[in-house]
C-alpha cells in the first residue's frame, strides 16, 4: 500500500504544480512530512490511518506531541542565525 | 455610468496604504528564545525602513510617489459586475470582483512587490534575494526589481522549476535570475546537494538559501524580500480594497458581503482590511476569508466514550474520536489552525470580525470553470476558492430572495497553472471523504468502552 500512495499525485498548493504523497511525507523541516499534510491529501484516501499505521521511526512528531508551529518572524529570526552559523563554520575551515 | 465595469482615473487611485494595525492589538513577534525580537534583529535581511512599517500603527501611510507611478502602470485596476455568472445563476446578487489579474505578471503580489523594491532601493540596497514556489511571487520580485534597477534573484523549488519553465522566462525577461534550488550557489544549497543530488527540492531549502544570500553581503548591498504573511506585506495590498470602496461609492453601492481567497492572506487583506475598517466603524458587513477545506476530524468522527491520549493515561471522556491514538497535527489545534495565516487575519478571525470558510477542491474547481464559461476569464486555482464561496452566497441570496451585493477579490489569472484544470476535467481529482467502512472500524473500537448519553440541554 505505501508504495501505491506514494506515488499519488496531486496540485500542490504552495508551489502550484504537481507533487506526489511521497514528497510530501519528506518535504517538512528536516525532512518530516509537510504541516499541510493531512489537509492536503485528506480528500484522496484516509491519510491518518495511513500514519497510524506507520512507526514512529519513520515519522518521527507527527503522531507524537508536535510543538506549536513557529511564526514568520521566529522561523527567519532561526534562518538568519542558521545562515551565520553556517558562514562562520565555512570561514573557520 | 455603465455599472458593469467600474474604472477609476489615474488621479483617482488611492495615495494612501490602510494600516490594520491601527485598530487592533497584536502580540509582538517573538524571537527563538522567548523574547520580543528587536527591529535590529531583521536587519540582516529587512532594510530598516520597511522594518519600521512592519511595527507602525499609524493608520494612514502615504504611498510615495515613485511607487505610486510604477503602480499606474496597471492601477486602478478596474471592478466588474458579473452579470452573466448573476444570469447564469438566476440570482438577484449583484456579483463584482476587483480584478487583480490585469497586473503584469498577472496577480496581486506585485502591489507589494512594487513597494518593497522602492523601499530597499531608497534604503540603498543593490540587490534583492527570494523564494519562489508556484513562480507568482518570484515573477512579481523581478517586475518590481526590473522598474527600478535592482538585481533580483529567485530560488524557485527544483520541482516547480522543472514544471513551470514559462514561469521562469517571465523572471528572465524582466531581468532577474532565477535558480533551481537546491542550487551550487550557497552552503546550504551544496551541502543538501552533496546528500540527495537529485532532490526536487523544498521551499524551506529555497528559503534558506535566499536568506543566506542576503546575509552572506557583508557590503549590506543585499536583501531578502517576503510576499506574505507579515503586516508591511498586508499594508501595501490594502490598495486593493481602498479602490473598490471608491469604485463602490461612484455607483452608489456598498457590498454586504466580502469574499477573498487566504493562503498566506495577502489578497484577501489587500481587499477586505479597508471594509474591516468600516465593519468596526459601524457598517452590517460580512467578511469571509476561503480557504480549502481542511481534514475532517469531528464532524463525521463517531462519538464515544475513549482515552484522550494514546498512552491511555488520561481517564475516558465523551467525545467525537477518530481513535485515543490519533493526534491531531499541529494545524487542527484551535487556533494554530491558522498558523501559515498573516497574524493580523488570525487576529481578525479570533476577534470574530472575519468569519473563515471552507470549500474542498472539487467546489473550487467547479466554480472556477462556471466563471470562465460565463465570465470568460480563467481563474488562478486560489481564485476558484473565492469564486466558489461567491457562488455560494449568490444561490443563498436566492432562496431567500435578497439583492445582496457580493464583492469578491480576482486574485490572478490561472493561464500558466492549467495542470489543476486538466485533473479536474479527467476526473482523477477526488473529494474522497473519509469512507464509512474507516469510519465503522473505529466505531467498532469505541463500542467496547462504556456508552455515553446523548445528552441535550436545550429542546
Amino acid at each position: 500500500m505505501e508504495a501505491n500512495v506514494d506515488n499519488l499525485e496531486r496540485r500542490c498548493p504552495r508551489l502550484g504544480g504537481d507533487v506526489n504523497f511521497g514528497y510530501c511525507r519528506s518535504c517538512g523541516e528536516g525532512q518530516s512530512p509537510c504541516p499541510k499534510i493531512f489537509d492536503c491529501w485528506w480528500e484522496y484516501f484516509d491519510v491518518v490511518a495511513f500514519f497510524r499505521a506507520c512507526s514512529e521511526e519513520e515519522n518521527p512528531g507527527l503522531l507524537g506531541s508536535p510543538d506549536p508551529p513557529k511564526p514568520k518572524v521566529a522561523s527567519l529570526m532561526e534562518l538568519i542565525h542558521g545562515a551565520k552559523s553556517r558562514l562562520a563554520q565555512a570561514s573557520d575551515i | 455610468m455603465n455599472n458593469s465595469f467600474v474604472v477609476l482615473k489615474k488621479e483617482e487611485m488611492p495615495t494612501q496604504w490602510y494600516n490594520i494595525l491601527a485598530e487592533i492589538k497584536m502580540n509582538p513577534p517573538l524571537g527563538p528564545d522567548g523574547k520580543p525580537v528587536l527591529p535590529e534583529d531583521l536587519a540582516p535581511v529587512f532594510p530598516m525602513n520597511l522594518i519600521e512599517q512592519e511595527v507602525c500603527t499609524d493608520r494612514w501611510i502615504d504611498i510615495p510617489e515613485e511607487v505610486q507611478d510604477v503602480l499606474r502602470i496597471w492601477r486602478p485596476s478596474p471592478l466588474v459586475r458579473a452579470t452573466r455568472l448573476e444570469k447564469a445563476l438566476d440570482t438577484p446578487a449583484k456579483i463584482y470582483i476587483k480584478d487583480e489579474s490585469v497586473s503584469p505578471p498577472g496577480s496581486h503580489k506585485p502591489n507589494t512587490a512594487v513597494a518593497q523594491a522602492y523601499y530597499n532601493k531608497a534604503f540603498g540596497v543593490k540587490k534583492l534575494t527570494t523564494e519562489t514556489g508556484a513562480g507568482q511571487w518570484g515573477s512579481a520580485l523581478s517586475f518590481a526589481c526590473s522598474q527600478f534597477g535592482l538585481e533580483c534573484k529567485v530560488y524557485m523549488v527544483r520541482v516547480s522549476f522543472d514544471q513551470k519553465p514559462y514561469r521562469k522566462m517571465m523572471m528572465e525577461t524582466w531581468g532577474g535570475r532565477c535558480v533551481p534550488s537546491p542550487s551550487p550557489e550557497t552552503l546550504v544549497g551544496r551541502e543538501v546537494l552533496a546528500r540527495v543530488p537529485e532532490t526536487p527540492g523544498t521551499l524551506g531549502i529555497a528559503i534558506s538559501e535566499a536568506v543566506e544570500e542576503a546575509v552572506s553581503d557583508t557590503t549590506g548591498k543585499t536583501r531578502y524580500a517576503l510576499g506574505s504573511v507579515l503586516n508591511h506585506v498586508m499594508l501595501h495590498q490594502t490598495v486593493i480594497g481602498l479602490e473598490a470602496r471608491k469604485q463602490f461609492e461612484k455607483i452608489g453601492e456598498y457590498p454586504d458581503i466580502v469574499i477573498g481567497c487566504a493562503g498566506g492572506g495577502s489578497n484577501f487583506s489587500g481587499l477586505a482590511f479597508p471594509f474591516v475598517y468600516d465593519k468596526i466603524n459601524g457598517k452590517d458587513i460580512e467578511i469571509y476569508p476561503v480557504e480549502p477545506k481542511a481534514c475532517p476530524t469531528m464532524t463525521r468522527a463517531p462519538f464515544g466514550y475513549d482515552h484522550g491520549d494514546s498512552a491511555k493515561y488520561t481517564p475516558m471522556l465523551p467525545m467525537h474520536s477518530l481513535g485515543h491514538d490519533f493526534v491531531p497535527p499541529p494545524i487542527h489545534a484551535g487556533g494554530l489552525r491558522y498558523h501559515g495565516m498573516a497574524p493580523t487575519v488570525s487576529q481578525l478571525i479570533t476577534e470574530g470580525i472575519i468569519t473563515p470558510r471552507a470549500v474542498t477542491q472539487l467546489e473550487s474547481y467547479a466554480a472556477a470553470v462556471t466563471w470562465a464559461k460565463t465570465q470568460g476569464y480563467i481563474p488562478a486555482p486560489e481564485t476558484g476558492h473565492a469564486l466558489a464561496a461567491v457562488i455560494e452566497e449568490a444561490k443563498k441570496a436566492k432562496e431567500e430572495g435578497r439583492e445582496k451585493v457580493i464583492v469578491a477579490s480576482f486574485s490572478g489569472h490561472g493561464l500558466l497553472d492549467l495542470g489543476g484544470y486538466q485533473k479536474y476535467f479527467s476526473g482523477t481529482m477526488t473529494d474522497a471523504f473519509v469512507s464509512d467502512e474507516q469510519i465503522a472500524a473505529v466505531a467498532q473500537i469505541l463500542e467496547s468502552n462504556p456508552q455515553p448519553d446523548m445528552l441535550r440541554s436545550f429542546q
